[in-house]
């Protein structure tokens, strides 16, 4: 609180961050054992001064760190050119000021288990992968991450947070003469990770899904290429959590709606005025932003300008409903509360809007095997391989890692290099059935990279398998 | 930092982790970054941090461990660590396939650091903002973009004794204007020194771009298009080609574009390539992360594939030596090139390459690129800030962004021209420890780019990348 004493006098608004690391990242790659262990620990401070922000980021955890940290903020905050006068700053959407304390929930500190253990688990998931021959490269790992923060503000918030995430994953890679193709489990960007000690590690079972994710890579080679097509496509869980992520996610962050990132990240096709007065989809799309999913990467107990976390409606029957905002950008488009979106990673960089676990709500369209039945001809695609979208989120093309035929109502062949394109409005206007809810799940996406300096942040997408008509589909 | 010199600190971590076994690497990052949109600042971010990596090896096992701190209790903590994380895995697995850390070579000096950017003056980059805003307010366009500027020194302590030291200063700015119609234009411009950088003129010619065609783009169907790429566009064609073709680790696993073929014609004759790490605009580096010196490496010459590049590792599987391509962070992702240089043609400008072209399509940059197929260098993409129709020569009309699904090797063989001025271009992406890289190409003009949707509604698209 010394350093937010300090800052006070000398800018309208601040906040630090203290923050400390460790992540563990354990790896077996065709035999090869890959062993990273990361500590890190330091200070953020962002200031306010006549309209421009300032952030300074040291290393340590003294007084002198943070006052380094706090003296370049406000040099750099000052150097800016003056956008307003003294007391003309856009305002900030009041808060209550953040006290407390939060821990993410983590039955087995991830920590705690042994590198022998992790490794004898890998090499047996990564032994039961290399018995494929045509397998060429395999991989297991798991990660463990843990991160303490204490938050400070000139608004009198004041709380602490411990976040453990741990998850694994499989990826065999199967090489011919014909091609390359990939198997992930339980999703390709990083397995699974979760909010969870290593509990969850265990729930995954990679060395009993092993067999099957090299089987099928191999199977891959010889599959038929997907044809080309526009068809009825169903997704599963973790490519429809990254079109999630891509496509409503980021085109529903307030500050791309209003510009703020046009020049990386880009801008978004939804209007700041666009709430209840656009379609983003069809009348079964129902997307909320929940902070406080448990076991959600994009969950926490305050976000980092102190707004606690909450659920927010995005979309309701194919409408727009809400923005994720922070406390500037809600104020800018008058809502009256921030969405509490601001995350940062680590100490050296500033909070940005970032989502939050944004979900597709399950509907009433019963199992996968059902939604199947129910289909007399398609697509089912599984887990990702390439994604791109404009920079408006407006065009999009994802590949999977495999796809089946779907005929008279059930899976048919194999089908390899599955791609499919399309515009977001037309794409979920073409969402006619979501599953259940004994079908929702939780996907992880853990590198989505936003800002300058770029950050990395880690979220999780709920959704149940869903399908879409009128996809064009074709081969990559 | 006083007694704390990166190499000092260097020393000591290689030392806490038994000295002859270990490879400690010490990376002290101080960098600025101010951002703007709308013509107003928006976020600006001073980091000074450093970072402490110890490799271990036990019977060709390596650990890694990393920490941010330097008190002697933090370094043997960090030392321990990857000491036993090597020990372990040596314990259960017995030997590794790692050979063993890299004997230092003989480093040659370079022009990577500029001391007057390394002074990292807020005040410099609030005057580039501030001509960056007139610029736009003389345009009638809105400025968003950023400055950057940083300084790395990185020290290696090698387990043989010597430690190697290199520092480089980087300075980047790039500025997307928008115009009254909501079109956007780019500029960037990067280097060593914070000098070789006018900003007005980058400002200018992002707000040119913006102000180029006042009409409505024009919704282009889908297919090929013959396409004049800017130095920015094709900077995007040599990422994917150092992933998908030069990446030594999926060469060796049979995996790379470039598999099978060292030796044969695979682009345009007029297409030469190498890793120049000391070429006069780039981005000098004067080691890899396993200190190896970095020296000139060809990789196609007159459309011939000549190499790929190689950390210690890959080359162990590959039956090659190291060329100094290693990546912080371990070998896990393979070696890739890190100043890779395309050599010119006989085209004076953009506007020459567009002179031989009746109808096609002139992309200023691409955005969002992933690869599809990486074993054919396929990959996707959406052209962005400034795509515009060329007719009968002349630069017309704007064009909604398309998407480009293409083989980076396919569009390098269809190359008809390239300009005669090779820019160093940078994405100026700064994630994890700042590491500025860019390539050292022309603009290029290339037939039948095929490209597979647009982004204006209505129009039709092709998920297919053939």
């Amino acid at each position: 609180m010394d350093l937010v004493d300090a800052a006070s006098g000398r800018a309208s608004y601040a906040d630090v961050r203290h923050v400390r690391m460790l992540a563990e990242d354990v790896a077996l790659r065709n035999g090869e054992r890959l062993l990273d262990r990361r500590e890190e620990e330091g200070i953020g401070v962002r200031v306010r001064v006549n309209g421009a922000w300032g952030f300074g980021a040291a290393r340590g955890s003294g007084r002198a760190d943070g006052e380094d940290a706090l003296a370049r903020a406000l040099a750099l905050a000052q150097a800016q050119p003056v956008a307003v006068g003294p007391g003309d700053e856009p305002g900030l959407t009041p808060e209550a000021p953040a006290t407390g304390s939060h821990t993410a929930p983590c039955e087995i500190d991830p920590f705690e288990v042994s590198l022998g253990h992790k490794l004898e688990l890998l090499a047996q998931a990564e032994a039961a992968m290399r018995c494929e021959p045509l397998v060429s490269v395999a991989r297991a790992q798991v990660s463990s991450r843990s991160e303490e923060k204490i938050f400070a503000s000139t608004d009198g918030a004041l709380y602490e947070q411990r976040i453990v995430e741990c998850g694994g994953g499989l990826v065999a890679i199967a090489v011919d003469g014909s091609g390359t193709q990939v198997r992930s489990y339980p999703g390709s960007h990083s397995g699974h990770v979760a909010q969870a000690g290593w509990e969850h590690v265990a729930e995954l079972d990679l060395v009993g899904n092993a067999p099957r994710v090299a089987a099928e890579a191999a199977a891959l080679l010889s599959a038929p290429v997907c044809p080309s097509d526009r068809t009825t496509l169903i997704l599963a869980k973790e490519q429809l959590g990254l079109q999630i992520h891509e496509s409503v996610g980021h085109a529903l962050e307030l500050d791309r709606v209003l510009g703020g990132e046009a020049s990386y990240a880009g801008t978004s096709f939804v209007p700041a005025d666009g709430i209840g007065s656009m379609r983003l989809g069809s009348e079964v799309m129902n997307v909320t932003a929940d902070a406080t999913l448990p076991g959600a990467l994009g969950s926490f107990g305050w976000d980092d300008e102190g707004v606690q976390a909450q659920a927010i409606p995005l979309v309701g029957e194919g409408m727009v409903r809400g923005f994720l905002s922070s406390r500037e950008s809600a104020a800018e488009i008058g809502l009256s509360r921030s969405g509490g979106c601001m995350r940062a990673e680590g100490f050296t960089r500033q909070p940005i809007v970032r989502m939050t676990n944004v979900s597709l709500d399950p509907g009433t369209a019963g199992t996968l095997e059902e939604l199947i039945a129910g289909t007399q001809r398609g697509i089912y695609m599984e887990t990702n391989r390439s994604w791109s979208i404009d920079s408006r989120r407006l065009h999009f093309q994802f590949a999977g890692e495999a796809a089946w035929e779907i005929a008279d109502g059930r899976l048919q062949r194999m089908l390899r290099d599955p791609v499919y394109a399309g515009t977001t409005p037309h794409f979920w206007g073409g969402l006619d059935a979501v599953c259940s809810p004994s079908e929702w799940a939780l996907a992880s996406v853990t590198n989505c990279g936003k800002g300058e300096p770029g950050q990395l942040a880690s979220v999780s997408h709920g959704s149940a398998p869903a399908r879409f008509r009128d996809v064009l589909v074709g081969s990559g | 930092m006083s007694g704390q010199a990166p190499q000092e600190v260097a020393e000591r971590a290689r030392e806490a982790a038994g000295g002859e076994h270990a490879l400690a690497t010490v990376t002290r990052e101080r960098s600025l970054a101010l951002r703007f949109a709308r013509s107003r600042p928006t976020q600006a971010t001073s980091v000074d941090d450093l970072t402490v990596e110890v490799a271990a090896v036990r019977e060709g096992n390596v650990g890694r461990a990393t920490t941010n701190d330097v008190e002697p209790d933090a370094l043997r903590r960090c030392a321990d660590a990857a000491v036993r994380a090597a020990e372990t895995a040596a314990g259960q697995a017995g030997p590794g396939a790692y050979p063993g850390f890299p004997e230092p070579g003989a480093l040659r000096a370079h022009h990577g650091h500029d001391p007057e950017t390394a002074l990292l003056d807020p005040a410099r980059g609030g005057e580039v903002l501030s001509a960056a805003f007139e610029v736009a307010a003389e345009t009638g366009t809105q400025a968003n973009g950023l400055w950057t500027a940083g300084e790395v020194e990185t020290a290696i302590a090698t387990p043989s004794g010597p430690v190697l030291v290199d520092r480089v200063t980087d300075a980047f700015l790039k500025v997307v204007a928008f115009g009254a119609g909501g079109r956007s234009g780019y500029a960037a411009r990067t280097s060593v020194a914070l000098r070789d950088i006018d900003a007005r003129a980058v400002a200018t010619g992002a707000a040119a771009k913006a102000t180029a065609a006042s009409s409505a783009p024009v919704a282009l169907e889908p297919g090929e298009y013959t396409v004049v790429m800017e130095s920015h566009a094709v900077h995007e064609l040599l990422w994917v080609l150092g992933q998908t073709a030069f990446n030594g680790l999926a060469h060796a696993e049979g995996r790379g574009a470039l598999a099978g073929r060292l030796g044969t014609r695979v682009v345009s004759a007029a297409v030469n390539l190498s890793d120049s790490p000391r070429y006069a605009s780039t981005l000098p580096r004067a080691f890899d992360a396993e200190g190896v010196p970095k020296a000139p490496l060809p990789l196609i010459q007159d459309g011939v594939a000549h190499g790929v590049v190689h950390d210690v590792r890959s080359g162990a599987i590959a039956g090659a030596s190291s060329t100094g391509h290693a990546q912080a962070g371990g070998p896990a992702g393979g070696p890739l090139p890190t100043n890779l240089v395309m050599v010119g043609g006989g085209a004076a400008d953009e506007g020459e390459l567009c002179a031989g072209v009746e109808r096609g399509i002139y992309v200023t940059r691409l955005w969002y690129t992933n690869i599809v197929r990486p074993e054919e260098s396929l990959f996707t993409a959406v052209t962005r800030d400034g795509t515009f129709l060329i007719e009968d020569g002349r630069v017309t009309r704007p064009v909604a962004d398309m998407r480009v699904t293409d083989s980076a090797l396919g569009v390098l063989s269809r190359v008809r021209a390239l300009g005669a001025r090779s820019v160093l271009t940078s994405d100026g992406e700064l994630y994890g420890r700042r590491f500025v890289s860019g390539s050292v190409c022309p603009p290029l003009r290339a037939a039948a780019v095929r490209f597979t949707g647009s982004a204006a509604p209505g129009t039709s698209s092709r998920a297919s990348g053939a």
